[in-house]
């Protein structure tokens, strides 16, 4: 490989890339776009409903208000839950996001409470780790609830107290869902599209035909490509993280899985759209199916709202595509700071780059028929 | 297959004979009858020539797209591959390029079999793809600067703008450039590394006759510069005002090779004399009598077939010397148009709408 070969290619791209409107408009000017918009529609806003499962140990008046009330919020459905079941594997084996336990001697304890300022009383709330955005909505009703019932009850102890069986800290709005996603958004459709018009529109217009007969090798020919791509995918990423820290006022941790994440998705993507570009000679269809596969992904893989708010054939769906884990390892590299959850998604991340990029590489026709 | 060109001791006509290397064949004059022979040379001296191609042949499925052609190009000659849209230019031309795999032959290049050295050769030639596009973002200046990067030798770019006339256009960007400033770029591009062979296909397809004509003086000027040109074209006109060896393909089968002249000569109708408007109805019967092949064309037109250049005024002598009568004279030369008819029974320009 010559460097010299391969940093005059990236020159040339970088030179058609700015003289690109559309591309440019893509790859900067539109996620930068959908961030100023979708940050200032949804800050604040909240009319979904949230499923929540109840277990009532107490089975008292005190217990039967308390789900009353939860159900009166109108955002959460209320599940019951039977008072024999084992909740550890109820969670596992039904697969709950969240459940409440409300212990027995629940209704008594209040009641002593109001003259024994020793007394206590615990709510556990089960909620799965992997659900942050909408667990986080949920547990702030609760809570809220929860500091009314105690202001009545005893003005302002905490009688009842809430405690989460699993670690929640940070206080995460919607903006800090979404724009972990956008840049997960921007990858994709630049690599996708950048890669069909390589293989399609240079097919089509006889540069690859020209390159054969050239001395470039194929290693230097890829490299250079998807040297230009990393560049895309990180000038893109740093534009919309700067947006997010200024305009925003988001705390974005630029950590090394989130750029290991970012590179994975960049040769993932890359090798989609080979593998787009050998299976459709025209360009114009070729950009098709790149929207047909790009447009559906970004929808099911949690790029604008979490995954754990659609059907649960949905979800399934979304749990194969790639985009879902680089969504969710994005936003727990940096924004949520979950490493177990950050390793996870990276490794199936590095798992289906290697996986398209590979099949990119051997399913391009290199040469011609 | 090689040539030689024979002067007739007794008449001196010029005539181009065709035979392996090494074979002694019989030969008449095809003008006055005289029998002799002629010695082909024994061994192709691979010092002069650029390109052989042995039993080249691709098959599609089905389709035979070329059918076991052999073929050499000299160094320094344009050589042209005319034929029809689909007789199999391109699938031959890209097989030689390496661009495609052949279904059996061999091919060399400047001696050397490109299924095994083609990355040594890759410095030595130069291509223009069919229906080739350049980065339409590029200028013309950057676009001869990407892809002269790639090769050892380059020529300075101010050069080839100079040469190729692309001066004024050098900041423009190529999307903006018309038809046929795009394909003297793309001639440009394939010379960057100053190729010794050059392979343009139909470079001059979908231009205006006047930009046409610019590629043609282009291609004309890389002859002057001694490089050899492998040209693919399904122009007659293209091959008769370029080419130095003509090789027409027609359904994957070279079905005649030779320069121009003997093309011609071998399979054209000849040159024509036509007299018009002969004012002497026994003309032709006259002529027919003193040897000439006279035909009437009906309204006093005569033509006359002329084999040799002197013909023309023996058969205006012997008018004359009759005293007939006529308004004017009018000498149509055969073409590579009347060649294709003569061996397809099919038109070349008719079989490319
Ligand atoms: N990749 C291919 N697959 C199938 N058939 C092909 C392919 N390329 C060319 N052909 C066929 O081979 C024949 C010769 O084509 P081509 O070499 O392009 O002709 P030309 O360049 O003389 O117009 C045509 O009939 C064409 O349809
Ligand atoms: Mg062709």
């Amino acid at each position: 490989m010559r460097p010299k070969v391969i940093a005059m290619d990236f020159y040339a791209n970088l030179k058609i890339w700015i003289r690109s409107k559309g591309t440019l408009f893509w790859s900067l000017a539109f996620p930068v776009i959908l961030i100023f918009l979708f940050g200032a529609i949804f800050s604040g806003m909240d009319d979904v409903e949230y499923s929540l499962y109840v277990q009532d140990l107490d089975d008292s008046d005190m217990s039967e208000v308390f789900i009353e009330v939860l159900k009166e919020t109108g955002v959460l459905s209320i599940e019951s839950v039977k008072d024999d079941i084992n909740i550890t594997s109820y969670i596992k084996d039904e697969n709950i996001k969240r459940l409440i336990v409300i212990p027995e001697g629940f209704g008594e304890d209040i009641k002593k409470a109001s003259f024994d300022t020793s007394v206590t009383v615990t709510v556990s709330f089960y909620l799965d780790p992997g659900e942050q955005q909408s667990n986080q909505v949920v547990k702030s009703i609760i809570f809220s609830i929860i500091q009314n019932m105690n202001m009545n009850i005893s003005q302002g102890r905490d009688i009842i107290k809430l405690k989460e069986v699993s670690t929640m800290t940070d206080d995460f709005n919607f903006i800090d869902f979404f724009l972990p996603g956008i840049i997960g958004m921007t990858i994709m459709q630049s690599c996708i599209y950048g890669s069909i018009e390589r293989n399609t529109k240079y097919r089509k217009d006889g540069i690859l035909r020209k390159l054969l007969t050239m001395p470039i090798t194929r290693a230097e020919w890829i490299f250079a490509k998807m040297l230009f791509m990393l560049f895309l995918s990180f000038i893109s990423s740093a534009l919309i993280i700067l947006v997010g820290v200024f305009v925003w006022d988001m705390t974005i941790n630029i950590t090394p899985f989130m750029i290991l994440i970012i590179i994975a998705s960049s040769f993932l993507f890359s090798g989609i759209g080979m593998i787009v570009g050998r299976f459709v000679k025209e360009e114009e269809t070729a950009d098709t199916a790149g929207g047909a596969i790009g447009f559906p992904m970004m929808f099911l893989a949690g790029t604008f709202w979490p995954v754990d708010q659609l059907d649960p054939v949905m979800q399934g769906i979304a749990k194969v595509l790639p985009l879902y884990y680089i969504n969710e390892g994005l936003r727990n590299a940096m924004i949520y700071m979950n490493e177990a959850e950050t390793i996870r998604n990276s490794v199936i991340v590095i798992v289906f780059a290697l996986v398209f990029f590979i099949a990119g590489l051997v399913l391009t026709k290199w040469h011609e028929d | 297959m090689v040539e030689k060109i024979v002067r007739c001791p007794e008449c001196s006509k010029i005539t181009t004979f065709y035979g392996n290397p090494g074979d002694c064949l019989s030969v008449t004059c095809p003008k006055c009858g005289i029998k002799g022979k002629v010695t082909f040379k024994k061994t192709v001296t691979t010092e002069n020539v650029a390109i052989e191609v042995y039993n080249l042949k691709k098959v599609y499925g089905d389709l035979i797209a070329v059918n076991d052609i052999s073929f050499s190009v000299n160094k320094g000659e344009v050589f042209a591959f005319l034929g029809p849209n689909g007789a199999g230019k391109t699938t031959t031309v890209e097989i030689i390029e390496s661009i495609r795999k052949p279904t059996a032959g061999v091919i060399k290049i400047l001696g050397k079999d490109i299924k095994t050295s083609f990355n040594q050769v890759k410095e030595k030639i130069g291509i223009l793809p069919q229906e080739f596009h350049s980065f339409e973002k590029l200028t013309v200046r950057e676009t001869l600067e990407y892809f002269s990067m790639f090769y050892k030798k380059r020529v300075n770019i101010d050069d080839i703008l100079d040469v190729m006339d692309l001066r004024s256009y050098e900041k423009m960007l190529y999307k903006n450039l018309s038809g046929g400033l795009k394909q003297r770029v793309g001639v440009a591009i394939s010379l960057v590394n100053d190729p010794d062979i050059v392979f343009l296909d139909e470079p001059s397809t979908g231009l205006d006759p006047k930009a046409r004509r610019e590629v043609w003086n282009v291609i004309s000027s890389l002859r002057n510069k001694g490089k050899t040109v492998f040209l693919t074209t399904h122009y007659m006109e293209e091959a008769e005002y370029l080419a130095d060896h003509i090789a027409v393909i027609h359904k994957g089968k070279i079905i005649a090779e030779g320069s121009l002249e003997y093309l011609l000569d071998k399979y054209g109708h000849g040159s024509l004399l036509r007299i018009k408007k002969c004012k002497d109805p026994n003309a032709v019967e006259m002529l027919k009598d003193k040897g000439f092949e006279a035909e009437s064309e009906g309204n006093g037109n005569i033509s006359i077939k002329i084999d040799y250049k002197d013909k023309v005024i023996n058969v205006l002598s012997q008018l004359r010397y009759e005293g007939i009568d006529y308004d004017s004279i009018e000498i149509r030369r055969s073409n590579l148009e009347e060649v294709f008819l003569h061996l397809t029974g099919a038109k070349l320009s008719e079989e490319n709408t």
